[in-house]
């Protein structure tokens, strides 16, 4: 747990996943949850620092109720990796952290060496409307994987021995910070800041992702400025766990480039 | 104790099979299913069955509001409001909405609602709704996560402007006016303000603190909601809160007939038609964020006092008439027996607003007449001493003089 404290803001004490040394990696998690120490987190960290903090509002990270919108995510993360002092870091965001991600880059463009965008939310295209991530859960849960859900979908969640509610709560909780955020688009407004970004960018997305068509990854590729596009096969909304070694690969690789 | 008419307006033609096949009867169920003109012609009928209560004595006509959904076709309840307000004399109008939380900005609300009891000349109760999910964050998209910050900051601004003298500025958080100066201001000095819930404490912490009148308005009947209704009770007594029994307001469905057996061969398929035809999917009923955290912990544990099997039997429209009637879904049957069960529902459960829905599903006009004769001439009249001497600041003054001069209901207190 590591304690943000904003001046006239507030406390933010937030889980933060640390692992690793060399260049440092922020990680920013999707919109269901923080994936803990996921095989593609660790592999990441054999040549990075990497830094993955759990998004205030999800599971033991407090301080939601600072957000007013999107713009104060942004301006947290700007004062979350200022306080560490390790000056520019590369950002990886997936799904809703894909868009938090963006928001930082475009506000801090010192801040961000390299930004890797995977399957991020942020945009909405009206020839292609998505499936509501809010919808009937048999019917997300089949548009996320390409071959089918995984026995267990990597997770930081503890189990409670004592609490059998705890599963319901900690995804409703979760879940309810990003309705903030994608409820009941999750579009608020970055189409308009992402040709403000500096840094080299890839974005990688999983091409049998039911939840966002490829055309929404092409899409950011063509506002930012410096962006190429690597689709991966086979993989839907969590490419980094259905083809964890072609991912792991291309970001290693497009970040020491 | 008093007595509010209310019915679900209904449509009242949808086909047999529709309960069975829709994905779900709220959000996106076909707007096929329903021929606006024989929606105008229902609406119709419910303006005249309230026209009707209104000279039998009932205390309020109530309205709700809901969207997208063949179970309420009361969008806007202030449209209805307004009809009765013009052209009934006794009777409060209780609206329940407005849902505060989906207007922008809400000041829409502090006009229509001092519009209408500038109109009916000081008869309206302010109910205000979050809005089930299906309303409030499917139909109107508003962030569940924000929803009840977003009413309480609307809450706020709307009572603030109905009682401020001179122009004011509110910087809130998602409504910001610079000059708050609603024309015209209500005719009351004090709206008397509902906040109908689902058993939320922090609902029941916000009633207390405000001293308004709680409302738990579900159709699952008693022995669902004694749990809710008597837990609000326990917690009241616990934090100091006002235990006055009119801060409770309740809804019953009522099936009034001369006989027992003539209720049963009336009303049965009604009845059924009204819990058949209501499927609601699971995921437009619990997004996430809607709920506290104390909330879902507080639904998973509380205490159920009825078989997951018995309500999906009364949700497929598969109970007896008679079972439906022994759960408390319904109270049924002659006046002496509708007034014996009422009066046990309310002194148990300390309700002094009794909702009573006279009419459901699809209900002949005629039957729903005969049931509001039948209540307001027969069963009524012998319930007023329930509660009549605890004070009752939650019910317009105008109405309960009138129906206390004209019906012999106890004068105020």
């Amino acid at each position: 747990m590591t304690t943000l404290e904003i001046p006239n803001i507030g406390t933010f004490d937030v889980e933060l996943w640390e692992e690793g040394a060399g260049t440092p990696l922020l990680y920013l998690h999707g919109y269901e949850r923080h994936p803990g120490g996921a095989g593609f987190l660790k592999r990441l960290a054999t040549d990075h620092r990497v830094l993955a903090p759990e998004q205030p509002g999800y599971g033991n990270s407090t301080g939601f109720e600072h957000f007013t919108d999107v713009q104060d995510v942004a301006l947290f993360y700007r004062e979350l990796v200022e306080s560490w002092g390790l000056g520019s870091v590369d950002v990886v965001g997936h799904s809703l952290g894909g868009m938090f991600a963006a928001e930082l880059a475009a506000i801090a463009p010192q801040l961000v060496r390299r930004l890797v965008l995977v399957n991020a939310y942020g945009l909405w295209l009206d020839d292609e409307p998505t499936l509501d991530p809010f919808g009937p859960a048999d019917q997300v849960k089949a548009a996320k994987w390409h071959a089918g859900p995984p026995d267990v979908e990597p997770t930081n969640f503890v189990p409670d021995p004592d609490d059998p509610h705890a599963p319901i709560l900690f995804s409703a909780r979760n879940l309810g910070s990003a309705t903030k955020f994608m409820w009941p688009i999750a579009d608020r407004g970055l189409r308009r800041r992402l040709p403000l970004i500096d840094a080299p960018t890839l974005v990688v997305h999983g091409t049998s992702d039911g939840l966002l068509p490829v055309s929404y990854a092409e899409e950011f590729v063509r506002l930012i400025p410096d962006a190429r596009l690597h689709r991966i096969e086979a993989a839907g909304h969590y490419p980094m766990v259905e083809q964890e070694d072609e991912f792991v690969s291309a970001v290693s690789a497009f970040l020491a480039g | 104790m008093k007595f509010h008419w209310f019915a679900q307006q209904y449509y009242s033609k949808l086909p047999p099979e529709y309960g069975d096949t829709v994905e779900s009867s709220w959000v996106t169920p076909p707007a096929a299913y329903a021929d606006p003109r024989q929606v105008g012609e229902d609406y119709h009928t419910y303006i005249r069955l309230m026209q009707q209560a209104d000279g039998l004595g009932w205390d309020s006509l109530l309205l709700n509001e809901h969207h997208q959904t063949s179970l309420a076709m009361t969008p806007s309840p202030n449209l209805i409001a307004s009809i009765l307000a013009a052209t009934t004399e006794n009777a409060a109008i209780a609206l329940c909405g407005n849902s505060l939380a989906l207007y922008n900005p809400p000041i829409r609300v502090a006009e229509e609602i001092a519009m209408l009891d500038a109109l009916s000349g000081g008869r309206i109760i302010a109910g205000i709704v979050f809005g089930t999910p299906m309303d409030s964050a499917f139909s109107y998209g508003v962030p569940p996560v924000e929803l009840r910050e977003r009413f309480h900051e609307a809450r706020d601004l709307i009572t603030r402007a109905w009682k401020a003298t001179e122009p004011f500025a509110f910087n809130g958080k998602y409504t910001q006016l610079r000059y708050v100066n609603p024309w015209p201001r209500p005719v009351q000095d004090e709206i008397p303000v509902w906040i109908p819930g689902s058993g939320s404490v922090e609902t029941w912490d916000v009633v207390n603190a405000l001293d308004y009148c709680y409302g738990y308005l579900s159709f699952s009947g008693r022995q669902s909601a004694e749990p809710i209704v008597k837990g609000f009770w326990e917690h009241t007594e616990a934090t100091g809160g006002n235990m006055n029994p009119n801060r409770m307001a309740f809804t019953q469905v009522i099936c009034c007939a001369d006989t027992d057996e003539e209720a049963e061969r009336q009303y049965s398929e009604a009845v059924k038609y009204f819990y058949r035809q209501n499927p609601t999917a699971i995921w437009q009923a619990t997004p996430p964020g809607y709920t506290s955290q104390a909330s879902i912990r507080e639904n998973l544990t509380r205490a159920k006092t009825i078989s997951a099997e018995e309500r999906l039997k009364a949700q497929r429209g598969e109970l007896s008439f008679w079972e439906y009637d022994e759960l408390g879904y319904i109270i049924a049957g002659t006046p002496e027996r509708v007034e014996q069960r009422v009066r046990a529902l309310c002194t148990d459960l300390r309700i002094g607003q009794l909702i009573t829905c006279m009419h459901v599903g699809n209900l002949p006009e005629d039957v729903a007449a005969k049931n509001n004769h039948l209540v307001g001439t027969q069963v009524i009249p012998k319930l007023r001493d329930v509660w009549a001497d605890e004070e009752d600041r939650w019910t317009p003054k105008v109405s309960q003089e009138r129906v206390a001069a004209k019906f012999g209901a106890p004068a105020p207190v």
